[in-house]
Order: structure tokens, then sequence, then C-alpha cells
């Protein structure tokens, strides 16, 4: 088990080592000279030169590339051409916000969605077994483009009752949470729903019922327990997801996260932004897949031996 | 003798075909999705030949029509006009040939990709198989729109390397499923006694291994078209795909989001035809896998 981890995390630093040179290398793959980028236009051939020595752009790229991951190690990933900060005081003041909005999607479709799927499961056939799998089947496929923009539609234009833009209040935080979190709901209650169809059908839950034990304790002990661990893997791969790509979402509702971020510095050609940007996004993403992996081993006792 | 034995291998054959086609046509998902995106890819195929306005040719006396639906006949914005004048249901029409050359182009390549590569790690293992899984495991790691946003923002957008940047994001999925696919199988014993009579590797891995493991990869090659039809429209929302005027359910999107106050259609439209087409999709590919696999059913 052990063996396992640390395994696990020699992986992470070997990931973590391709992220940053593909992201080093997308700034320097780009056209152009990122001195003459960063002066104002029209400065003098001189100008730019000096610049060059100073940012060190004329020593051979792997020499770059070193002292810039020196640098990220201490904290400096350098700074915006358009915002003239360090990159990472950029990302800090937009995580929270990112944080928000992803732990309130996830939160909230978890709530739904769980009660949703394994109620489904133990009463098939009902009606709220037929919902359930409608609600799986069409929340699939509303991605955020057209998700956000339809309740905006419905909520902001028709029934005047949410903000479509905006931070800070509850109801600014409703639709795009609904927006990110819906296709993970759908997911995790086709989940829920199929595990617990699953559990039910087993043997051991026959000799539990014939030992008397009430409807409520089984569904709570035995079948919550076995249907939370595909869920949690998947659950914790999303948060990561959303983390990083919670993209669209943002750029709909004008949320201030690290996605809007992201696209302002694409759209600006702030490359050095970007670099710093997908190295973050990155390490948040290797880092809780990892945690989510070791979690998973600790919840099913039958892996412990593997 | 010869000739029964190989009469009743035909027969066998046909059995078994027959069987999977009653099992695909059992299974309502199947049908209906089949139904609905044979639809839709009929009328994307015909649909340079059936519309009667231009799909990037502004018109700004029309601008913002509403739809017409059929009162001016075939000739009216039948879905009314976005913002420049431009017919909606036209741009709808050739906007999904884009979307379906791109995602279709897309798992395609990263079919071919991800299953030679899945193959040879699968089969090979040792350092090979530890390689490709490593860049595998790298790509992955990256959250799959930053990725392809990134990299567009470097390459440009246009539509190769739409396909190009799509395709990278794709390809280890398909590795991987592949892989473990091929870890089942070579153990088979058939693949031994091919091995002792002497064939060489290649042949194994494409003749007999590959047959083996379509079924997972044709549940999966079926869902990710619809993903990637969203993935391309979520990149073109952003500006980051296909470029306007060119139509494309993404673009369409994002042009009439302005307007969607005082003249929704235009955002409604290619929402609403991007919502049927993945649903479709996901039908099939839901089918396909009930059909074919249903162990994996959920």
């Amino acid at each position: 088990m052990r063996k396992y981890i640390i395994k696990r995390i020699l992986l992470c630093f070997l990931v973590l080592f391709g992220v940053s040179v593909i992201s080093f290398g997308i700034l320097h793959l780009t056209p152009g000279d990122p001195a003459r980028l960063l002066l104002p236009d029209g400065s003098s051939q001189q100008e730019i030169n000096e610049l060059r020595e100073k940012l060190g752009l004329n020593r051979p790229v792997q020499v770059q590339y070193l002292i810039y991951m020196r640098g990220a190690i201490k904290g400096d990933l350098g700074n915006s051409l358009y915002f003239k900060k360090p990159n990472l005081d950029l990302i800090k003041e937009r995580i929270p916000a990112t944080l928000i909005l992803t732990s309130a999607a996830v939160f909230g479709s978890l709530l739904f969605s769980l009660p949703l799927g394994i109620i489904a499961g133990v009463k098939q056939g009902t009606f709220i077994d037929l919902f359930a799998m409608l609600f799986a089947l069409l929340g699939q496929a509303m991605s955020p483009v057209w998700l956000g923009i339809l309740m905006i539609f419905i909520f902001s234009v028709k029934l005047r009752i949410l903000p479509s833009f905006g931070y800070g209040s509850i109801q600014a935080l409703i639709m795009p949470a609904v927006t990110l979190g819906l296709p993970l709901a759908a997911l995790v209650t086709r989940l829920a729903r199929a595990g617990t169809i699953d559990v039910l059908s087993e043997d051991y839950i026959l000799a539990i019922r014939a030992k008397g034990i009430g409807e409520k304790k089984i569904i709570t002990r035995y079948v919550l327990k076995n249907v939370l661990i595909p869920i949690t893997t998947v659950v914790g791969l999303q948060f990561a997801v959303f983390m990083g790509g919670a993209v669209v979402t943002e750029n709909i509702f004008s949320w201030p996260g690290i996605g809007k971020l992201a696209i302002s510095a694409i759209y600006g050609r702030d490359f050095p932004l970007v670099q710093a940007i997908m190295l973050v996004v990155a390490t948040f993403f290797v880092s809780i897949n990892l945690l989510v992996d070791i979690v998973y081993t600790l919840l099913d006792p039958r892996l412990k031996f593997n | 003798m010869k000739e029964n034995i190989k009469k009743t291998e035909e027969i066998t054959k046909l059995k078994k075909r027959s069987q999977l086609v009653t099992r695909l046509m059992q299974s309502k998902f199947f049908v209906i999705g089949l139904i609905v995106c044979a639809l839709i890819v009929i009328l994307s195929v015909i649909a340079p030949f059936i519309v009667v306005h231009d799909s990037k040719l502004p018109s700004l006396a029309n601008s913002l029509q509403p739809p017409q639906y059929f009162s001016k006949g075939w000739s009216g914005n039948i879905l009314g006009a976005d913002n420049l004048g431009r017919d909606v249901l036209t741009r709808l029409l050739i906007g999904s040939r884009y979307s379906f050359i791109i995602s279709v182009s897309t798992v395609f390549c990263a079919i071919v990709f991800g299953v030679f590569l899945g193959l040879m790690s699968g089969y090979y293992g040792g350092w090979l198989d530890n390689l490709i899984m490593r860049f595998a495991d790298i790509q992955l790691s990256i959250p799959q729109l930053l990725l392809a946003i990134a990299i567009v923002s470097v390459l440009g957008p246009s539509i190769p390397n739409l396909i190009i940047v799509l395709t990278i994001t794709t390809w280890p999925q398909i590795a991987r499923l592949i892989r473990s696919s091929v870890l089942v199988v070579r153990e088979m014993e058939f693949i031994s006694a091919s091995k002792v009579l002497g064939a060489n590797d290649l042949w194994i891995m494409f003749s007999q291994i590959l047959p083996n493991v379509m079924t997972p990869l044709l549940i999966l090659g079926s869902q990710q078209i619809g993903f990637i039809i969203l993935v391309e429209a979520a990149l073109s929302f952003l500006g980051l795909g296909v470029q306007p005027p060119t139509p494309s359910w993404g673009v369409m999107i994002a042009d009439g989001r302005d307007y969607i106050s005082t003249a929704p259609w235009v955002v409604l439209a290619p929402g609403i035809a991007l919502m049927i087409t993945v649903l479709a999709f996901n039908f099939l590919g839901d089918g396909l896998r009930d059909a074919l696999d249903p162990k994996m059913k959920t």
C-alpha cells in the first residue's frame, strides 16, 4: 500500500514536469519576439536587444527553462504582460471565486442527484425512476454553452428573478453553479441508481433482510457506502476539471475566476500569464487526482491488498 | 466434409450477425438515436443544395427578423435572421457540417493514434508501455478544454488546427481503453497458438487482437463524437474555434448572446440543435452499449 502511494507521488512529479515543459514551450512556440511584445511599439532595436539580454532570452532554451523552473519553485511565475503584476498574485486573487463556484456546483449536484439516484434505484419502475432516467439522459447533453444561455433566457430575461452576472450574492451564484453542475448531477444520478440496483441484488442484502434489519438501515449503511466508491472518483475528477475548466461558465456569467482570467490572457496574448495559469491548474489537477486515488484505496477495502 | 464445415461456419456467422441486429433493434435508445442521427447527418450533407439564403452574406435590412416559419413558404426566414440579417436556418444547416467534419475527423484520428499506441502498449508491455502511458497521463492531467485553448492560442484558430488539438486531447482515453482490453486478450490461448505457429507480432496485433477489442472502442467512439461536438461548440463560443463569418453552432450562440432579450431565436435555434444532436449521439452510444455489452449497463 505504501509502495503504491510512493509510486503515485513520483508519477505526479513526472507529470508535473511534463506539464511544465508543455506550458513553457507554449510561450516559446508563439511567433514573435517576446521582448518585442513587452515593449511599446516603436522602441528601437537597441532597447529590444537590451530587454532580451535582461530577460535572458538570448540564452539557450534549456537554460531558460531551468531558470523559469527555479523561479517557479520559489513562487515566482513571471509577470503578466498586460496587468504588469506578478502572475501568481493575479491567480491567487481569482482562485477564491472559482473555488466558490466549483464547490457550490459539486455540493449542489451531489445534494440533489445522490438521493435521487438512490431512491430511483430502490423504487425501480416508479415515476421517480423515470424522472431520474430522463434527468440523467437530458443532463448529459446540456453543455454549459447552451445551458447557461438558456437559463439566462428563462430566469433573467423572461422571469426576471435571477441576475445574469455579478459576484457576491447567492442569487448570482445559483445559475452559474447549476450550469456547471448539471452534467455532473446527471452522471451521479446514473451511477447512484445503477450502484443501488447492483447492491440491492446482492446475496448478502437478502441475508441481512432475513436477519430483520430495516430497509432504512440497509440503504444508509450498505447501499450508500458501496455507491459512494465510484462516485467519489468521478466527483474528485470533476472537481479538478471544474477548477481548470469552468472557463465557459465563467465567461457566460462574467464570474471573476481563473477561467475568465485565462481567456482574457489568451485574447490579450499575455503568454506568461497563460503559462502560469496552465502550470497552477495542472498542479491542482494532479494533486486532486492523487488525493482521490488515495481516498479511493482507503474507501474500498478490497483494494488494500493490491 | 470440408464443405459441411464451411457451411456451418457461414450459417453461424449469419446467425450471430442477425442476432446482433435483432438486439440492436430491440434497444429503443439505439433506434431513436440512429434515426435522429441519420436525419441530422443527411440534412447536413445535403445542406448546401437545399438552402435558399447565403450563410455568410450580411443583409442589414433583414436584421433581427423574427421567425416567419412558413408564412412566406420556403424562401422566407423560417427561423428568423440574426443581427446581420443572415438566415438562421441556413446557418444552422451549414454550421452542422462544420460540427460533423470536426468531430468525426477528430474521433477518427484519435482512434487511429489511440488504437495503434494502445496496441503497442498493451502487447509489448515493458518500457514502451510505461513511456506511452506516461505521455497519456501527462495529457490527461491538463483539463481538456484548457489545453485545447492554450494550443489554439498558439497555433491559431483554423479548422485543421482544431482537429489536431482535439485529437491530442482525445487519444489518451482511447489508448487506455485499448490497452486494458489488449491486456486481457493477450493472455488467451489462441494468441499463444498463433505465436507457436510462427505468426509475426504485427499480424497478431491487427488480425487477432484488434477484432476482439472493437466493442468497447465502438462504444467509446460514438460517445466521443457527441462530446467533441460540444467541445468544438465551446471553443467556437469562446472565439477560439471556427471563426466568424463561418457559421458554427458555437459561434451562432456567441453572436446571439447580446440579443437574447430582443431576438431570442438567434440563440435558441443553435442551442436546441446542439442539444438534440448530442442527445441523439448519446442515445446511439447507449444503445450500442446495451446491445453489445450489457455488462456495462448503468
